[in-house]
């Protein structure tokens, strides 16, 4: 088991969303409406009027041979658009309930 | 923080603020006159002009076609018409409804006084009228007198009128009928021929003798005393010994030419109550007073007055406006407690919790008092049609609370505190209460805007309805969470006994008829082709009832009165009218039992008043007025009693022309029935009276039509005294001395008047009756001249006989003539488009045209201004759904409901025998609003089903099932308290009859379309949906 965290521009919630239907992942937890910036470039998404776009995060654990596939996914909706910023991290789950 | 929120967070402000809505409402209850229909002001102004001496003819070329020419520019005129009679003319100046008609009289003021040089010399300064619901009298009274009649028009005077007067709001009283006492001196002119006399010499010396003068003041020594002359009769007796003239050295006393008599004028007027001898006393309020008031003030002061009365004077009611509005208003109340008791009834079934329903129907009374407070604000009254309104709103308060308290039942059950749960579960259907509040909006609001006299019942309906039920919505979005989660429980199983057995079977037949439910739906959404032409051939079919169903204007209801004008030959005098009076009247009495009194008038008022000028009036006409037993204490209609007396009259040969007017005719809204008028318009008399003629004789031989009547009276016989200018100027008169002659002689000179105890009475000289009775006598008249030499009328000039047309109407500036008929159970387009066949078939010649009038013209009006209301009110509710469910093809579905409303209407309607008419059509309207909150419901159910998951025909059976119940309840309370209007208890309800019924026919078999044809379509659109969810997938695919 893989927790994966995705963070990444609002505009792409559907796109998100469909990747983990099609992928049968049907657990996650999702933060709406959050801010952050990129750490090499990109805008940052801060909800201001300078900055005025947001983040959103999901936070999902995968059985660990599904953690490819999301991944390679995830990497192809990113490349389609680079300046909507896209960003997924894996560690391990330690233990559950 | 949310409304809801707030409102459960702080119950005791929400408390105080309905706490001090209803002591509002309370107190605008307490100030708020009772009346029995909003103030209505026809926007009609009229024109009295009198030139004395002119033949119809004359005036019409006169007076009213310069006065129609220019008053044509008045703004906003809609209709002119005229009617020009000997001696006067009467222009009526119809302007669109709602104008300012304060604005209209002061332009009609300017073009009178532009207009004023160009009339003939001689003419009188036209009066300006204008009309209101104030002048109809409230309370109409009959004294009867034996004894005392001679002298009744004074003692009521003393007795009734004053004190009467003294009552707060009363606008007039005035007595009709009773005898007035007059002086009559009857000259014989044989003896003031021989003492070479003449009527006016008589007449000046009565007159000169009749005088009190001062003098001036005398003083003697320290004093100053008046000094004055007091010639004034003090009898009618000292006027036998006035000295009028010397002949042969004898002083000639007015007893010697003359005979004085104290007694009362003649009567050209025949007042009577069931038969006896009587005045007519007619009571008007202010505006703006309170009939019912108004009307048990004076009954309440009669039993005192009476004592000063004596004893064979009796009094009895002809017509009191307050018991009908009592009756009205106490059956109409009464309404509203059953519509409220079945709203109880239905809640309590479904729910079966006391305290749920507590709840539920507390908002009723917040709600409807709110209307009391509009109407206070807006000075509008209690009548008909704002208790109506109120009536029709019950049926609506409720559900928003039902959906909530519904929603917050769910979430107690689910473990929730009732805190919690009230704010969560109204949290969830918020949006969809807003949303069906909005659509019942939609359709009433528009109906504050209809304009004429559909708008003045339909407006306050519209404020009345929107008003409550958006208050209703208020209250259910915060009154119903606060009370919930103040009183609401989980649910304990109930306690043993009656009320656990009766809430069981309740449950178990609501669970069985959940089951059906779903059984049914689930066939039918197998079978949806099938469906789906089930339900347009039942719409189809349905549209073929209509011709069956038959339209009319206003739905007629029976108001007690009934009133009938009866004509003799024109001509015949009063004497002989009052014969045929009596026998009537006799007929009625012993056939009718359902009469409570005739009241009946013979003859015309008084020559040249101006209140004439607006009846039919003449020595041959006979008013009759019959008061009947109320409505539900007799089996006969009042319509079947006034075609009976029909039959009766047809059978006298004096009578040569009759109308009976069911409802009394006085114009009121609701009374009466309704008209046809054939309006033959073309100059040549003689060729329009013969069409007119013709065109009567076939509306008599249609069986569905009564009382036709021509308005272009047939020619009377009237003599004229033709005088040759010639020899008038031999004997040295003019016409204007003859003229006055023959006036002083015939109808007489007033010459003075007697005063007795403050009242006046005239001294009037004329020939005795007995001398005034033959044209020879007439042509032997003396008249004198400037040199005081008597000449003989039949020596300037000779009588000749004429034939004149009593008066000629005039509309739009075109002389017409009007045939009208009273519609007797029959559709009024069916008449119409016979009597159009039928004038086809006449011989037309060029410039005379036909046109249907009366009640027709109306109807188009008010049935033209229900269409466009009913597109704007389809078109609103549209808008509103389209924009709650963001999507325009779930309204379409939930629109398929209305086609099937309507069949609804139509089978109700049929099978009540109902017409469709104004009220059953507003009826349709409102429909629109009602019926779609079903659809709402359901709809959007099976949309939250859909996106949770389930397949098509699973959500369309799993919400079908779980919305019954709600859907029912909506209905039933709806359905139910419009029931009590349904069936017409009591008076003056019956009106509002085809409105319930066709509401109740129309929810009812919409909803049972409803609960399977929405379904089904819903099935047929949704594979749509699958399809777009598809193509959005692979849209989606793509882009990644």
């Amino acid at each position: 088991m893989k927790t994966v965290f995705i963070a990444y521009n609002q505009a792409l919630t559907e796109k998100v969303e469909f990747v983990l239907d099609k992928l049968n992942l049907r657990g996650f937890t999702r933060w709406n409406q959050v801010q952050g910036r990129g750490s090499v470039d990109g805008e940052p998404h801060m909800g201001t009027h300078t900055w005025p776009a947001l983040n959103e995060t999901i936070l999902t654990i995968v059985p660990d041979e599904k953690v490819a596939p999301l991944l390679e996914r995830l990497r192809s909706l990113n490349s389609k658009a680079e300046m909507q910023g896209l960003r997924a991290f894996v560690w391990n789950v330690e233990d559950a309930i | 923080m949310r409304i809801y929120e707030t409102a459960v967070k702080k119950p005791i402000t929400t408390v105080l603020i309905f706490v001090g809505v209803i002591v509002f409402g309370l107190f605008s209850v307490r100030y708020l006159p009772i009346d029995l229909y909003p103030e209505i002001d026809p926007p009609m102004v009229t024109i009295y002009t009198y030139y004395q001496g002119a033949g119809a003819l004359d005036i019409e070329t006169n007076i009213s076609r310069i006065l129609e020419d220019q008053l044509n520019t008045v703004n906003n005129l809609k209709k002119l018409s005229s009617i020009s009679r000997d001696n006067f003319s009467l222009l009526t100046l119809e302007f669109e409804w709602g104008s300012n008609l304060d604005e209209a009289t002061n332009d009609i003021r300017d073009v009178l006084g532009r207009v004023e040089s160009w009339l003939p010399d001689g003419v009188e300064k036209p009066i300006i009228f204008k009309f209101s619901t104030n002048m109809i009298p409230i309370l109409m009274m009959s004294a009867t007198a034996e004894e005392s009649y001679p002298a009744l028009a004074k003692i009521l005077d003393e007795a009734l009128v004053n004190p009467l007067n003294r009552i707060e709001g009363v606008g007039a009283v005035s007595i009709a009928g009773g005898p007035v006492r007059e002086i009559q001196v009857n000259v014989d002119p044989q003896k003031l021929e021989a003492f070479n006399l003449s009527v006016e010499q008589l007449g000046t010396l009565i007159g000169q003798e009749n005088m009190n003068l001062p003098g001036g003041v005398l003083d003697i020594g320290s004093h100053t005393y008046p000094l004055r002359v007091e010639g004034e009769y003090k009898t009618a007796e000292e006027l036998n010994q006035l000295v009028v003239g010397n002949f042969m050295g004898r002083v000639v006393k007015l007893s010697d030419v003359a005979v004085v008599k104290d007694t009362i004028a003649k009567m050209t007027f025949d007042e009577r109550a069931n038969g006896r001898t009587a005045a007519r006393i007619i009571i008007q309020k202010q505006s703006g007073a309170n009939s019912v008031e108004i009307a048990k003030a004076v009954q309440a002061m009669l039993p005192d007055l009476m004592k000063n009365l004596p004893p064979d004077v009796q009094l009895e009611t002809i017509f009191d406006t307050s018991e009908f509005i009592e009756s009205s208003i106490s059956s109409l109340s009464s309404t509203i407690l059953y519509a409220g008791i079945f709203v109880v009834l239905v809640v309590l079934f479904f729910l079966g919790r006391w305290r749920a329903t507590f709840i539920i129907i507390l908002t009723i009374p917040v709600s409807l008092i709110v209307s009391f407070i509009y109407l206070y604000a807006t000075g509008d009254t209690i009548n008909v049609i704002s208790l109506s309104s109120l009536s029709i709103a019950i049926g609506m308060v409720v559900d928003d609370a039902i959906v909530v308290l519904e929603n917050i039942t769910t979430h107690i059950e689910k473990g929730a505190s009732p805190r919690e749960a009230a704010i969560y579960g109204t949290n969830e259907v918020g949006l969809a209460v807003v949303a069906t509040t909005l659509t019942v909006v939609a359709v009433f609001f528009p109906l504050t805007l209809v304009s004429g006299l559909s708008g003045i019942m339909f407006r306050p309906l519209g404020w009345i309805v929107t008003l409550v039920v958006t208050t209703s919505t208020i209250a259910a979005l915060t009154l119903t969470p606060m009370l919930s989660s103040q009183m609401l429980r989980k649910n304990a199983p109930r306690k043993r006994g009656a009320v656990k057995w009766i809430f069981d079977g309740v449950e178990r037949f609501l669970g069985g008829l959940d089951n059906f439910y779903e059984r049914t739906l689930t066939f039918a959404v197998r079978r949806r082709v099938l469906i789906v032409v089930v339900s347009v051939v039942v719409f189809v079919g349905s549209l073929f009832l209509v011709p069956l169903v038959g339209t009319e204007f206003f739905p007629p209801s029976d108001n007690a009165q009934i009133a009938a004008t009866v004509e003799l030959q024109q001509g015949v005098n009063i004497d002989q009218t009052r014969v045929v009076a009596r026998k009537l009247e006799d007929l009625i009495l012993e056939k009718y039992p359902e009469v409570e009194l005739v009241s009946t008038s013979a003859g015309s008022a008084q020559e040249g008043n101006i209140w004439a000028a607006f009846g039919d009036n003449g020595p041959h006409v006979i008013n009759f007025y019959l008061k009947l037993t109320p409505s539900t204490e007799r089996e006969r209609d009042m319509y079947l009693l006034s075609d009976l007396l029909r039959t009766e009259m047809a059978a006298i040969p004096e009578i040569e022309d009759f109308r009976v007017d069911a409802g009394g005719g006085d114009g009121g809204m609701g009374s009466g029935a309704s008209n046809v008028e054939v309006i033959i318009s073309g100059y040549d008399l003689d060729e329009t009276d013969r069409l007119a003629n013709e065109m009567a004789e076939v509306m008599r031989g249609m069986g569905s039509l009564r009382d036709v009547d021509i308005s272009r009276k047939a020619s009377g016989v009237e003599y004229q005294l033709v005088l040759d200018r010639e020899k008038l100027g031999v004997h040295g008169l003019t016409t204007a001395q003859v003229a006055m002659a023959l006036r002083n002689r015939i109808t007489g000179m007033t010459a003075a008047q007697f005063r007795e105890d403050g009242e006046e009475y005239d001294i009037v000289v004329r020939y005795d009756e007995q001398f005034r009775e033959s044209l020879t006598e007439i042509e032997n008249i003396l008249v004198p001249n400037n040199q005081g030499v008597f000449v003989r009328f039949s020596e300037v000039g000779r009588l000749e006989e004429y034939f004149a047309p009593p008066s000629i109407e005039r509309e739009n500036r075109q002389r017409i003539v009007r045939v009208t008929g009273t519609l007797y159970e029959a559709s009024i387009r069916d008449v119409v488009a016979d009597l159009r066949d039928s004038f086809a078939q006449l011989e037309v010649p060029a410039g005379v045209v036909m046109d249907i009038g009366g009640t027709v013209e109306e109807q188009q009006e008010a049935f033209a201004d229900i269409f466009l209301l009913f597109g704007l009110v389809v078109l609103l509710v549209y808008i509103v759904m389209a924009s709650q469910f963001e999507s325009l093809r779930s309204p379409l579905i939930i629109m398929l409901t209305l086609p099937f409303a309507f069949t609804g209407v139509f089978l109700a309607l049929l099978v009540t025998g109902q017409t469709l008419n104004l009220i059953s059509l507003i009826g349709s309207v409102m429909l629109v609003g009602i019926v779609v909150k079903n659809g709402i419901v359901l709809v959007d159910y099976t949309n939250l089903m859909r996106d949770r998951g389930l397949s098509l025909i699973q959500a369309v059976v799993v919400s079908g099932k779980s919305r019954l119940r709600p859907v029912l309840m909506t209905t039933l309370t709806t359905a139910l308290a419009m029931l009590p209007l349904a069936m017409g208890i009591g008076e003056g309800s019956e009106i509002w009859q085809p409105m319930g019924i066709s509401i109740i026919g129309g929810l009812m078999f919409s909803t049972m379309i409803t609960l399977i044809l929405i379904p089904v379509v819903y099935t047929l659109f949704g594979a749509n949906r699958m399809r777009r969810e598809k193509q959005r997938a692979l849209q989606m695919e793509e882009e990644i």
